[in-house]
């Protein structure tokens, strides 16, 4: 009987443990980050240094991210993006970036790392960018069609249209149809008038799109001609034979992101090594590498700078001159209006 | 082979033998459950939550007019993926019940959990493949010539969420449905042939209020988890394929609004408990069967 017993939550215990144990690499540096980004392209001097990749654990989305790290899943360093940085922040989850110890703070693009200075403290390491905008089927929708971002609205694409599921880039698109584009000012009439904005383009949509692979599905078919994307899609896309191509001069504009590395507080190891990942991270060789292999934009801005023009334009990545929509930082308020009205929005009110 | 010992221990070890997975069970089911009950009358201000009892959750969820279309669109989802799943899975089940020999019994029913092998979000992406617009369904129907544009109703709609969940869910149905058939006992249906019947009225008289029991565990079996389902829509619901656990999950998470989701979850468990007691009501004579 009392073997039974004990056989039964031996059993347990052993499922328990089994499910547990981790595989580490250097259990020195935990690095909490979206899946596919233990690229040791992004990081090998660390590797050089340390002679082992840090140990990864991986999140799908941020909020998911978020919630595992408040009730306690311990980790040195993080990757969410700018507009998750401040909720991370007044939920105590971030500690100040040491900046002494970046080696080329200097050269991280002056924008992005002032947007998340609080109270005299930095505290977002902006590391990958890139950009949002309109991408087409270029051997099935003229030219013409393509110059303003109306076309989201217009009858004649009824169907073919897909936005992204991710309530940032549909208003950013949204706001500069509506003709905003910094919305780190905008108001309740803003809104109002983008929120309508998007309940026409809803009309239009065939699909809103999770993730880059489903999109490229949908336009690879034929199926969805139009649609706001990531510069990532049309590379990878031409580099598959497809005639996909991204206009980020239509009249209205196009929108930005970046996610960066943050320094967790109630990270499990002393801060040295997240320093040295740090660094590695901002060599000119990972620059060049998230550059050519991701068609993502890297946040040392000297070393983009001197990757030239044309590799930059080719990836959708360089200065044009026509509205850009940064995803800075915006009020929270705003924000969680936006989050209800985009759902509203996809639920058909 | 020798049971004595299993005999012996059956009683008051039995106890000693489930209490592990009941405290289990209880650990991670009734605790949590507790949890999200009480957050259901709090609120949530950005990042704080404020413990003051409220019932303002739930006015928001059974009035909000957006809450009330998800929820009856989820209803409606749940109840057809049920009819379809447990009428196509009867047929299956009598079959290998009445018609396969028992030495290869196990073989089909084997061939049944194959599905399973496969991740569920594989199983959802082939029918992706099956049903998207140059997919399996659209190149056959080009290829012979029967339509020329590729229909776009298969895909990204309600329709589409409905064959993918009774996909899924088909061998949850069959199974229960041929346990009830293997235990009729076949003298019956001998004695109803005897009496008159023909193969109609002896499959309506004898056969089916016998399988009845488990065609009540395979509608309440399907029914109950489906409505909670939020992967297969968020894939292959398109933009009018939201539903309640979509919502439910936004709630907690980017919306901010924890205890608004706490008051959507149970009520939405409130909702299907109620159709399942219900639906167990009507069909109460049915399962005093085997007592």
């Amino acid at each position: 009987m009392r073997t039974l017993f004990l056989v039964s939550i031996g059993l347990f215990g052993g499922f328990w443990l089994g499910t547990t144990a981790t595989y580490a690499a250097d259990e020195e540096l935990v690095i909490f980050d979206w899946s596919a980004y233990n690229d040791p392209g992004f990081y090998q001097g660390y590797i050089e240094q340390h002679g082992d990749e840090p140990t990864f654990s991986f999140f799908g989305e941020e909020e998911e991210a978020f919630q595992k790290l408040r009730v306690g899943f311990e980790a040195d360093i993080s990757h969410p993006c700018s507009q998750s940085v401040s909720k991370w922040h007044e939920a105590g989850l971030l500690d100040p970036l040491q900046i002494d110890r970046i080696e080329r703070w200097d050269q991280v693009n002056e924008t992005m790392k002032e947007a998340f200075k609080i109270d005299g403290e930095y505290y977002l390491l902006p590391a990958d960018w890139g950009t949002t905008a309109l991408a087409y089927r270029a051997d099935l929708v003229p030219e013409e069609d393509i110059q303003s971002l109306q076309v989201f609205v217009d009858p004649k694409y009824a169907g073919k249209v897909s936005i992204a599921d991710n309530v940032d880039d549909a208003y950013a698109l949204a706001y500069l149809a509506t003709g905003v584009s910094d919305w780190t000012t905008v108001t309740e009439s803003d809104l109002e008038r983008a929120s309508a904005w998007l309940r026409e383009a809803h009309k239009n949509v065939r699909d809103y799109w999770q993730d880059g692979a489903g999109l490229s599905q949908l336009m690879a078919s034929g199926e969805v001609l139009i649609a706001w994307a990531w510069n990532e899609t049309p590379v990878v896309m031409q580099s598959e034979g497809h005639d996909v191509r991204m206009n980020r001069l239509t009249k209205e504009g196009s929108s930005t992101w970046f996610c960066g590395y943050v320094d967790l507080a109630n990270g499990p190891n002393d801060d040295s090594k997240v320093y040295d990942f740090f660094n590695a991270w901002f060599e000119p060789r990972s620059v060049e590498y998230i550059v050519n292999e991701w068609g993502y934009g890297h946040g040392n801005q000297a070393e983009m700078d001197k990757l030239g023009s044309d590799i930059l334009v080719e990836m959708g990545l360089g200065p044009i001159n026509v509205p850009v929509l940064a995803q800075k930082p915006m009020n929270h308020t705003i924000r969680e209006q936006m989050i209800a009205e985009f759902e509203l929005i996809k639920a058909g009110f | 082979m020798n049971f004595s010992f299993i005999q012996k221990i059956r009683g008051e070890s039995g106890l000693i033998l489930v209490s592990p997975p009941f405290f289990y069970a209880l650990l991670l089911l009734a605790f949590p459950l507790m949890g999200v009950f009480a957050l259901s009358f709090w609120t949530q201000d950005y990042l704080e939550l404020n413990r003051d009892f409220t019932l303002d959750n739930y006015r928001e969820a059974w009035t909000g007019a957006i809450y009330q279309a998800l929820m009856l669109r989820s209803l409606k989802i749940s109840i057809l993926v049920t009819l379809l799943t447990v009428v196509l899975a009867f047929p299956v089940a009598y079959y290998i019940s009445f018609h396969v020999s028992p030495k290869k019994k196990p073989l089909w029913i084997f061939l049944i959990t194959i599905p399973f092998w496969t991740s569920y979000l594989i199983r959802i992406f082939l029918w992706k493949v099956i049903l998207g617009f140059n997919g399996v369904i659209n190149g056959s129907l080009i290829g012979i010539g029967l339509i020329d544009e590729p229909l776009k109703f298969l895909l990204f709609n309600q329709g589409a969420i409905v064959v993918t969940l009774s996909h899924a869910w088909i061998p949850f149905a069959i199974l229960p449905i041929y346990v009830a058939l293997e235990k009729i006992d076949r003298s019956l249906l001998e004695a109803s042939e005897d009496l008159g019947d023909g193969p109609v009225r002896r499959f309506m008289r004898v056969t089916l209020p016998l399988a009845m029991p488990g065609i009540i565990a395979a509608t309440l079996i399907v029914f109950i988890p489906t409505i909670g389902d939020y992967v297969t829509p968020k894939l292959v619901g398109g933009p009018n394929g939201l539903l309640i656990a979509n919502m439910i999950e936004v709630q907690f998470k980017k919306a901010n609004n924890a205890p608004l989701g706490a008051a959507l979850a149970l009520s939405a468990m409130f909702v299907v408990s109620t159709i399942a007691m219900v639906f167990l009501w009507f069909n109460r004579k049915y399962l005093k069967q085997g007592q």
